[in-house]
Parts: C-alpha cells; structure tokens; sequence
C-alpha cells in the first residue's frame, strides 16, 4: 500500500563541502541515497519535498557535520494479506518467486492451486493446468502476500494463489 | 483374579449366617436363636402368615405322597427314632392348629404326661418343622386352646401363669424381632451394598481392614514373575470344583525388569497356609523363603496403579542385552499377550567371514554356546543376500512373501535388509532412549514418495510423544484439537504443571475473550502460514528460521530463511521468531563462510547444521563435514581483486555471469586463488552458490559507486568544485585495453626517430611506452607506442593499424601478417583469421565476400583463397605422408610444405571418404565439420574434381591430387581464385600478402561460389 510519509533522514557531510550550498548538498545526498532504498519495512518510492533541515552539529572527532532532515515521502509497504501483482522472475520446482517492486515473493507450491503443476517443457519450468493458466519466468501473477520478512535493506514474503482470483492475469 | 472372588465370597457368607442360625436354634432357647436369626426371618415375618394357612392343607396332602414325610424325616429323624408319638403328635397338632379353638385330646394328654418339657419341646418341635416363623405362634394361638382346656382342671392356673408369661416372652421376642427385622431393613441392605461395590465410595473407605484378607509376598525367580501368575490362575480354575479350591483370593506381580519388586510375588489370602498350598510346585517360585506377610498400610501402595508406557509400533526401544545390546530397535508388532514384541534391528551379521574354518570342531565348544566377546560384534549394516550367499549359501534362503526382499538367515527372518526378531519385553528398554538423528535415519523409510519426508515422521511423534509443560510460554498461540473445546484457539497467558490458562480468541462465539485452562496434552501450538517461526528443538533443524508455508496438524512445513528450503517439523517445535538470524547461532562457522578444507582445497558453507556443516568446495563438489574436519577458517579479505574473463577488476559483491554453460549469475562471496564464489539467491541448489574460475566469469555490474576504490566518499560526486575540473562527461573514451597488454612478445618495427627501421619485440609496456628488444643489437629501448608499428615477424610485413586493433582486444593478429603465414603452412590456423582481417583493415571491400560466401556456401568462398590455409591447422599433423588418397590431393594442391597442412585433412580419417571431402570446399571455410557436412560433400567432388586438375595443374607435383577428389574442394578455391593464387602458391604467397586476399580472392570468391553451388547440385 501506497503512504505519504514523514521520514527522518541523518545526513552528514564533509567538511569540504562546507559553504554556502552546504544544504543543497544535504538535499542532494538524501535524494540520492533514500529514494528507492528500502528500510527493510517499506520501500521509499519518492521524497516529496523537505520539511526542515536542522542546524548542523559538528560530529566529535571526525570534522563531519550532522543534519537531521525531516522529509515527505512517498512510501510502499506491503501487507500481510494484501493482494499485489507482481512478474515472475524464476520458477523452481517447489514454487516460483515473484516481484513486486522491490519486493521479493516466494510462492510455494503448497500455496499453488493443485491443478498446476509443475512441468518442464524444455529448459522453461513452469506451472500449468495445461489449459490456459501458466506460470512462467515472465507472467504476470496476482497474489496475496502471507507472509513478510524485513531484513535492513531488503524484504522477503511468501505469497498464495490458492484462492479465487489470484494467479497469472491472462493476457 | 476375579474370579476367585466370585467363586469364594459365597462360600464364606454362607458358612457364616445359614448353617449357624440352625445349629443356634437347635441348641439353645428361643431367644437366642431369634437374636441371631438371619434377616431372611425378620422379612418374611408378616407375609407369611396367610400363606402358611395356605400352604397347610397342601402340606397335608402331600403327606401320603411322602414328600413331606420325607422331608421331614430328614429333618426328624432322631426323634422318630424315639418316640412315634410325638410324631403323631405332630400330625395332630397341625390340625390343632388349623381348627382354632377345639380341644385337643391327644395334646391335653400330652401335656399331662410331662407339661412343662413338653411344652417346651411342642415349641421347638414345631420350630423345627416349620422353620423360622413358627416361634412365635405356638404362643399366640396357644392362648385360646389354653382356654378351651381350662375348664377341665384346677390345676391348670399355673399354667395358665406361664402360658401368660410366655406369651410376654413371646411378645417381647417378637418385638426384638421385629425390631431387628426393621434395622436390618433399614441398615443391612446398606452394608451389604457397599460390599458388593457398585457404588461409588470414596477411596478412603475402601481401604482394606484388618479383616480383610491379607497379602503375602513370596520370592521367585526374577522374570519370571508373570509366568507364575499365569500358572496360579490355571491351577485355581482347575481345582475350582475340587474338594479343596484355592483359598486365595489374588495373585500378582508388579515386576518390572531391573525394578526393586523383581522377584517378588504377591498373593492376597486368608492364611499363610494357604499362600503355600497355591505356591506349591509351581517351578521358579522360591519355596525357601517363607511368605511374608505386608503390613496392612502398605498394600494400598502395592497396588497402585502405575501408567505404563504403552509399547505400540514404530516406537524406537534399545535392546538391553546380547548382540544388539544398546542398538536402537524399532517396534515392528505387539503381541497380544504384551509379554512379546516384534523389532527391527539392523543386524550385526559377519557372514561367517571371521570363522575359522580350519579349526578343529570341537564337540564341547558345539554344544556349549560360546558367548562372543562383544567387543568384536560386526558393525550393524543391512542384511545383504549376496555377502550372505558368499559363504552360507546353505543358510539362506528366500521367503516367499508379497513383498520380494523376506530372506532366512540362519533361522532368523530379514526383511528390506531389517532382522525382524521376536524378543520379551523385558529385553528392550523403553525408557530414555533417546535415538539420535544418526540412528533413525537407518530406519528412516527410504523411498518415501517425492522424498519430501524421508524421515518416518509419525514414528519419531510416537518415541517423542512426551508433551512437556516447558514446551509452552506465555504468549504462545496455541490451539485446543481435542476434546469438547476442539478447534478453539488462544494465546497461553499462564502455565502451571499440566494446565495452560488460555485467553481465546476473538471468533470463537460465546468462549471469545474468555480465560479457559486446558490440559497440555489437549493443546498444540497453532502457527498460520506466513509466521515467521524458529525451530527451537527436537530435530535436526533446531535454530533454522522461515516463513510458514503449510500447515496440516500439527507438522508444519516452512520455507528456510538461509537457503529457501522447506523443511518439515512439528508445531511444538516451533516457535514465533522475533529476530531474524540464520541457523547455526552456536557454529564456529556462518552461512557462506569461505573455509580451508586442506593444503588444496577450499570451500564455502553453504548450510549450517546444528552438527554438521554443508560445503561447497572449489570444484563444485558439495560435502557434509563436521566442524573439526575444516582446519580453518579463510577471512574474507576486504580488498580481494581479481580480473574476470574481458581483463575487468571484480571484487567483492559485484554482479558476475557465467560466461558459458548455464550462464548462472550471481554476487560475489568470495575470491580465492582463480576461483571465484557466487551466490544467486534465487538458485535453490547449495544455497545459490556455485563456483567457477575467473577466467569464466564476466562483471555484469559493479557494485554500485565503489569504484573509488579505498573506502572513503567519493568526493568528486559530491563536489561541485572538484566536478567541475573534472574531464567534461558525455564524450565517449576511448576503449581501453585491459588487463595485460597485448603488445607484449609482439613483433614491432619502429617507424620513426632516431632508430626508425628497427625491428623487435616488445618486452614491456606502459600506456604510452613500449620497451623494444631490438633484433640487430642486444639492447632494450623505450619507444613510444605510436612509433611503432606492428609487424609480422616471419614475413616482416608491416600490419596496418596493427596496434590500434591490439589495443582495442581485437583479435589480435591482424590478416595481412597472415598471409604469408599461410604459405608456412604451419601457420595456418591463424591464417584462416587473416582472410578476416584484411576485412576490417579495408573495410567493406574485403568484408564482404567473406560475409557472402559465408551466408552462401560457408566455407567454400572463404576458404576460396585463404581458407584452405585454415585447414592447414590439420597441416600441423603429419597425416600428410600417411593421408591416402585425399592427403595426396591435399598434398598436391599444397605443391609444397605449405599444402601440408592441407594434407592434414588426410589425415583425419573423418574425411577419409572421399566425398565428404568434396565438401572441401567447405573445409576451407575454417574446416568446421559441420559446415562441411553442410556443403553436402558427397556431390562437391565431382565439380572440385573437375577443376582441381587445373590446381594441380598449377602446382603439377601432387599426382594424388588429381586423383583423389578432394582435391577438388580445395581446388574449387583454386580455381576462384586462379588468377592471383597461383603467385600466391608458387611464389611464396608473402610477396602479395595484404593484397591478395582482399582484391581479386575476394570478389572472385564470391561469384564462383554461387556458381558452383548450382553446379554442385
């Protein structure tokens, strides 16, 4: 799910660039190293704008200055029980990974409706009912997450197409 | 047991009341016998009456039919003996009493004759004959006789007396009568309920008094015990109906093997004597000792009942002794007497391999059996048939069964290589046995289908089954799946010994919200797919950390944090995980660690086991070790740098390819030596992990902004100022060489300066400078770069941008230096490229034919000129001579040693036919087999054919040449390429180099080559 977000961001900077674009700098380096990241509970899609720029603090014994930066952000964060879309991205023979945005989703196979099944058609695996339903690496798949796990910097859930309405969208 | 009380408790209470009663009343007065009469008379009292006045005359008229008669003379005999009278008397005083209130005569004689014993004794008479009530009534109804005989005498008033203080008597014997009569009413069926116990009554009444009967222990062979009791119960059933039953009452044991009360058997009976009569003959009980009897207050104690672990099957037990002594055995059937049990054990067999055969048979040793030192019994492995036939054949044999695999063995019986062996009980031990992973595992059900559980599951529940209190904490989810409140599910907020306080849910209806206590063994903890749990316990994945994926009972299966791999434990081994780390807390070693397995080996984990460690090591090959088999472990070195396949830096967590095979990718782990560790997250096999050496890998990204090499910021990013003074972006650099510097051993002529004219070869080189060793004199001087320019050394012909391609990673000899290779002939290989070269150095010109003819005829137009050379890579080998017939052909196209390598192809036997030689043609576009096979080589020859002779024509000296078709394939080029080659040929081809390939070769090439092929077909 889609937030705005005010986020607190702690930036330092070195001493070189002391000055009068001392803050554009700040600005600058909280872009470049926020958007996109992911604190390991949701993923910052965009900073929206800046709500303050503390004052700077010299940090003891290094010469960096320290700013706090509030910010507004565009976040995402998945849900238990949220119902995404995402593509998959490899299909193993115990379920396949989907990703959604910057998230990770393993699908097991016990959370695959039992009339797909696992085939492997060449060098492409792929779970089919041999009618219209496939997934392959590259399908898009509709699915609920069932589970989350944050790690700094990434997020890894499990999810389930064994319910009405979830599996590959047929194109 | 039971029955000997059925059997013996009427007895005794019969003895007791009836028999008495009879003897008491015969004895003694009236009174006496009334007080202790059975309740039986107290109870009939009333009723009686109007059925004796019935019964009466009944009785009368049976008395000619002697029924009565005789049973009155059982009863009466001695007094018939005296007097008959008095039985006649009897007689008549039935009809006295039957018509109240006429005078008797026979009775007033009677009573003249000895009044007051006579009295006396009508009352007991009549008691006799008409048992129980009839005490009392003489005196009731003798009243009004007594009256009607007053009249005749005076002296009758004494009587009249004692008839008054008789009837008081009476009266007050009825009274007591009746009165015990209504205690007994009212209390005797009471007493006599609680002895028959089927009411419930508490505990403490039912403890036994002393007058209970008594149990007696008696000593006997330990082991033994039940075989005895079984023995004493067949000997009370037989002499139940004997004249001298057993007298005891119960007979039991409470052995257990190696308990205190092994041999001790106890029995419950009256009296010391008859303990021994029971015990008697029977064998194995120590008749020595003499019964002692347990005092009162502990034979509640003996009889407890103690919860018995129940043996069932695919329980684990270990053997207590003999061979398999401390072997793990699983439970295999139950017999139904519970003395035996079936097991499987994996038999220690040696297959007579250690006998001896040579020793002498000694006839004591064979009938004495020789116990085995334990020490040297055979290392427990499956029964195997075929080292079984080796030596034994005669004691084996196969079992004829559903299942293939029942062999007899030495009269023992193996299934799926498991001795299946009949054993007591008392030979197992079922406590504590504690099997570990190493030991299920042999008896794991291999085979099991899709091999997701190989481990027999529901087996292990059995041993483990021992639901503790310390599996749950405040805070679990847990869930009651038995009993009345089945399906409700909470969190535990309290637990104390069994029971666990549980806040229930919402969603439970009325229970929602409340506190309910369950017991544990009701409960099991409830997990719902997507927790993030940790095995806490219990199993060979203790302190793994996933996802749950499924969930059925109470196994769980969950998908591994590490290594996303789906394991399988029970719930009660789980637990939420609040943190997030991997396995292995307790490993010297972590996931992924880069470990010395030896001198030459390394490896990396790529799974961490509570005992074990799973290790990739540099060949790819996956062991499982133990942590003391890893000598040490490798720190990851920070700044480990390597060059990948294109010369590019890659270090630490960049992104490689493969370069061939799967083309796996992955981040770097680990740089060792040339090997580099990679590790794909979505790669389920070893964790992800694969191994490869440097040379096959290709940087696909950098870690993102490292390049700045040694840590710190990059402050060029972030400073405008230094931005700014930076080299402006968006034009393109030149591409640099990397790695090592292809200039290095090349063969340079200085262009230019003071040594222009100068031939050598580069030694070394910086990005401007090489160091050229000069041919003419023994020195080494540095020149710049674009002094020079390459040169083919055996030809001395200058390559043309020859360093510029080097330095772009070109393929680096240029074609022109070729040529003149080609006709070294040893050469050749190169020389297939150098019909590419020229191509590029001359651009579209010499491009094209070779690209036409190699979407036409591949190889055919290319090898038109230059090609052939590339065979010559054959030419290397001295097939020549040997070649047959198309060697010879080769050889005279070759016309020299240059051709040799043509000849090659003779050689190589694969060409041998003839005809697919034809598809020479092709063979000189590179020689690739398939191309040739392409050209269709069974039919170039007769076109080749055709025109080689106008090669071999050129060349004259290769008589087989014409002969042989092949040729033709070469010659084929010949022929397009007729006008420039033959100087190519004849005079030493360097002489034209660069230029032949290019010009008339080329073009003519292709037209030629489109012809032919029509003419092919």
């Amino acid at each position: 799910m889609f937030f705005v977000k005010v986020l607190e961001h702690t930036a330092t900077l070195h001493p070189s660039f002391f000055g009068a674009q001392a803050s554009e700098f700040i600005i600058d380096q909280l872009y470049r190293d926020r958007e996109g990241s992911n604190t390991g509970t949701m993923m910052i899609i965009a900073i929206i704008d800046i709500e303050d720029i503390s004052e700077p603090k010299i940090v003891p014994g290094s010469g960096y200055a320290q700013y706090n930066v509030s910010y507004r952000a565009i976040v995402w964060r998945p849900f238990r029980g949220e119902v995404v879309d995402g593509m998959v991205n490899s299909v193993v023979n115990n379920g396949f990974f989907v990703e959604v945005g910057g998230l990770n989703v393993f699908v097991s196979k016990a959370m695959i409706p039992s009339q797909l099944k696992f085939t492997m058609e060449g060098a492409t695996p792929s779970f089919t009912d041999g009618t219209e339903q496939t997934v392959e690496r590259g399908s898009q798949v509709r699915l609920r997450i069932k589970g989350l796990r944050g790690e700094m910097g990434t997020m890894y859930a499990i999810g389930s197409i064994r319910e009405d309405y979830l599996g590959p969208l047929l194109q | 047991m039971a029955s000997f009380l059925d059997q013996d408790f009427p007895d005794e209470e019969e003895e007791d009341f009836n028999p008495q009663q009879e003897v008491g009343s015969d004895d003694e007065d009236g009174q006496r016998g009334a007080e202790d009469d059975g309740d039986d008379d107290g109870d009939e009292q009333q009723p009686a009456r109007p059925e004796r006045s019935r019964s009466r005359p009944q009785a009368d008229e049976e008395d000619p039919n002697g029924d009565e008669g005789a049973m009155n003379g059982t009863v009466g005999d001695e007094d018939e003996e005296h007097d008959e009278e008095d039985e006649e008397d009897d007689d008549d005083e039935d009809d006295e009493d039957e018509l109240e209130g006429q005078p008797s005569r026979k009775r007033r004689r009677k009573q003249k004759r000895n009044q007051f014993i006579d009295v006396e004794a009508e009352v007991d008479e009549e008691d006799e004959e008409e048992p129980e009530e009839d005490d009392e009534l003489p005196a009731d109804e003798m009243h009004p006789d007594d009256l009607q005989e007053l009249p005749p005498g005076a002296d009758r008033d004494d009587r009249k007396h004692r008839e008054l203080d008789r009837q008081r008597e009476a009266q007050f014997q009825m009274d007591v009568e009746e009165e015990a009569a209504r205690l007994k009413e009212r209390y005797g069926r009471q007493s006599r309920i609680t002895g028959a116990g089927t009411a419930i009554v508490p505990q403490r009444l039912l403890l036994p008094t002393p007058d209970d009967p008594r149990i007696f222990r008696m000593k006997c062979r330990p082991g033994k015990e039940k075989e005895i009791v079984i023995a004493i119960q067949g000997r009370v059933t037989d002499r139940a109906t004997s004249r001298e039953p057993m007298r005891i009452f119960s007979a039991f044991e409470r052995a257990k093997p190696g308990s205190p009360l092994a041999g001790n058997l106890y029995i419950e009976a009256r009296r010391v004597e008859d303990v021994a009569a029971a015990c008697e003959g029977i064998s194995h009980v120590f008749m020595g000792t003499k019964p002692l009897m347990v005092p009162l207050e502990e034979m509640p104690d003996l009889l407890k009942v103690q919860k018995d672990k129940q043996l069932e099957a695919g329980m684990y037990v270990r053997m207590r002794r003999g061979l398999y002594s401390g072997d793990l055995a699983q439970v295999w059937e139950v017999e139904e007497n519970g003395t035996m049990v079936t097991v499987r054990i994996v038999p220690r067999l040696d297959y007579g391999m250690n006998e001896d055969a040579n020793a002498p048979i000694d006839e004591h040793n064979k009938r004495k059996r020789v116990a085995k030192p334990l020490a040297q019994r055979p290392p427990p492995r499956l029964f195997n048939e075929n080292e079984a036939r080796k030596k034994h054949q005669k004691y084996l044999q196969k079992q004829t069964g559903l299942s293939n695999n029942i062999w007899s063995y030495q009269n023992k019986e193996y299934e799926n290589g498991f001795l299946i062996e009949s054993v007591r009980v008392n030979v197992l031990q079922t406590e504590d046995v504690n099997p570990t992973l190493e030991e299920v595992t042999k008896f794991a059900t291999s085979g099991a289908e899709n091999g997701e559980e190989s481990l027999d599951l529901a087996a292990l529940a059995a041993t483990l089954k021992t639901s503790t209190a310390n599996e749950f904490l405040p805070g679990d989810k847990v869930e009651i799946f038995r009993g009345e409140q089945k399906g409700v599910g909470g969190r535990s907020v309290q637990v104390y010994g069994d029971v666990v306080k549980i806040r229930v849910d919402p969603g439970n209806g009325a229970l929602s919200g409340q506190t309910l206590e369950a017991p544990i063994k009701d409960l099991r903890k409830l997990f719902k797919e997507g927790d993030h749990v940790k095995v806490i316990g219990g199993s060979k994945y203790t302190d793994e950390v996933g996802l749950v994926v499924r969930m059925r009972d109470d196994r769980v299966t969950l998908l591994t944090d590490s290594n996303n791999a789906e394991i399988t434990v029970f719930s009660k081994d789980l637990r939420e995980a609040t943190d997030s780390g991997g396995a292995g807390a307790d490993s010297r070693f972590a996931l992924f660690d880069l470990v010395q397995l030896d001198a030459s080996t390394i490896g990396c984990v790529i799974k961490v086991d509570r005992e074990s460690l799973r290790v990739m090591d540099q060949n790819g090959s996956v062991r499982t070790l133990l942590p003391s088999n890893i000598s040490n472990k490798l720190e990851r070195r920070r700044n480990a740098a390597a060059t990948d396949r294109d010369g590019n830096e890659m270090k630490h967590d960049d992104m490689v390819k493969e370069y061939s095979g799967e083309q796996k990718a992955g981040r770097v782990l680990h740089l060792h030596r040339n090997f580099v560790f990679a590790q794909n997250r979505e790669r389920l096999d070893n964790a992800g992990v694969w191994v490869t050496r440097f040379n096959q890998v290709q940087v696909i990204a950098a870690k993102g902004g490292k390049s700045a090499g040694a840590g710190g910021m990059d402050l060029t990013k972030m400073n405008p100022a230094v931005k700014q003074n930076g080299p402006a972006p968006g034009t393109m650099p030149p591409p640099q060489a990397r790695g090592r510097d292809r200039l290095i051993g090349k063969t340079v002529k200085i262009r230019t300066g003071p040594s222009k004219g100068m031939i050598g070869i580069v030694k070394d080189s910086t990005d401007l400078e090489a160091k050229v060793e000069l041919h003419a004199k023994n020195k080494i001087i540095p020149v710049k770069k674009d002094m020079l320019a390459l040169i083919d050394p055996s030809s001395g012909q200058t390559i043309t941008n020859g360093i510029q391609q080097l330095l772009m990673g070109r393929p680096p000899p240029t074609g022109a230096g070729r040529t003149p290779s080609y006709a070294a002939g040893a050469r050749t290989p190169a020389y297939a490229m150098g019909g590419r070269t020229p191509a590029y150095a001359a651009g579209a010109g010499g491009r094209t034919p070779t690209w036409k003819q190699d979407s036409g005829a591949k190889t055919p137009a290319f090898g038109s000129g230059t090609s052939y050379g590339g065979n010559s890579g054959f030419g290397g080998q001295t097939a020549y001579g040997g070649g047959g017939g198309g060697g010879g052909g080769g050889g005279g196209g070759g016309g020299g040693t240059s051709y040799g390598g043509a000849t090659s192809y003779g050689g190589a036997t694969s060409y041998g036919g003839a005809t697919s030689y034809g598809g020479g043609s092709v063979w000189g576009g590179t020689g690739g087999q398939s191309s040739w096979n392409s050209v269709g080589g069974g039919r170039t020859p007769a076109p080749s054919g055709s025109k080689t002779p106008a090669y071999g024509g050129l060349e004259a000296p290769t008589p087989g040449y014409n002969s042989a078709p092949t040729p033709g394939g070469y010659d084929q080029p010949g022929g397009l390429r007729d006008p420039p080659t033959p100087d190519v040929f004849r005079g030493g081809s360097y002489q034209t180099p660069g230029g032949y390939p290019e010009t008339p070769g080329g073009w003519a090439a292709e037209t030629p080559g489109a012809d032919d092929a029509p003419g092919y077909d």
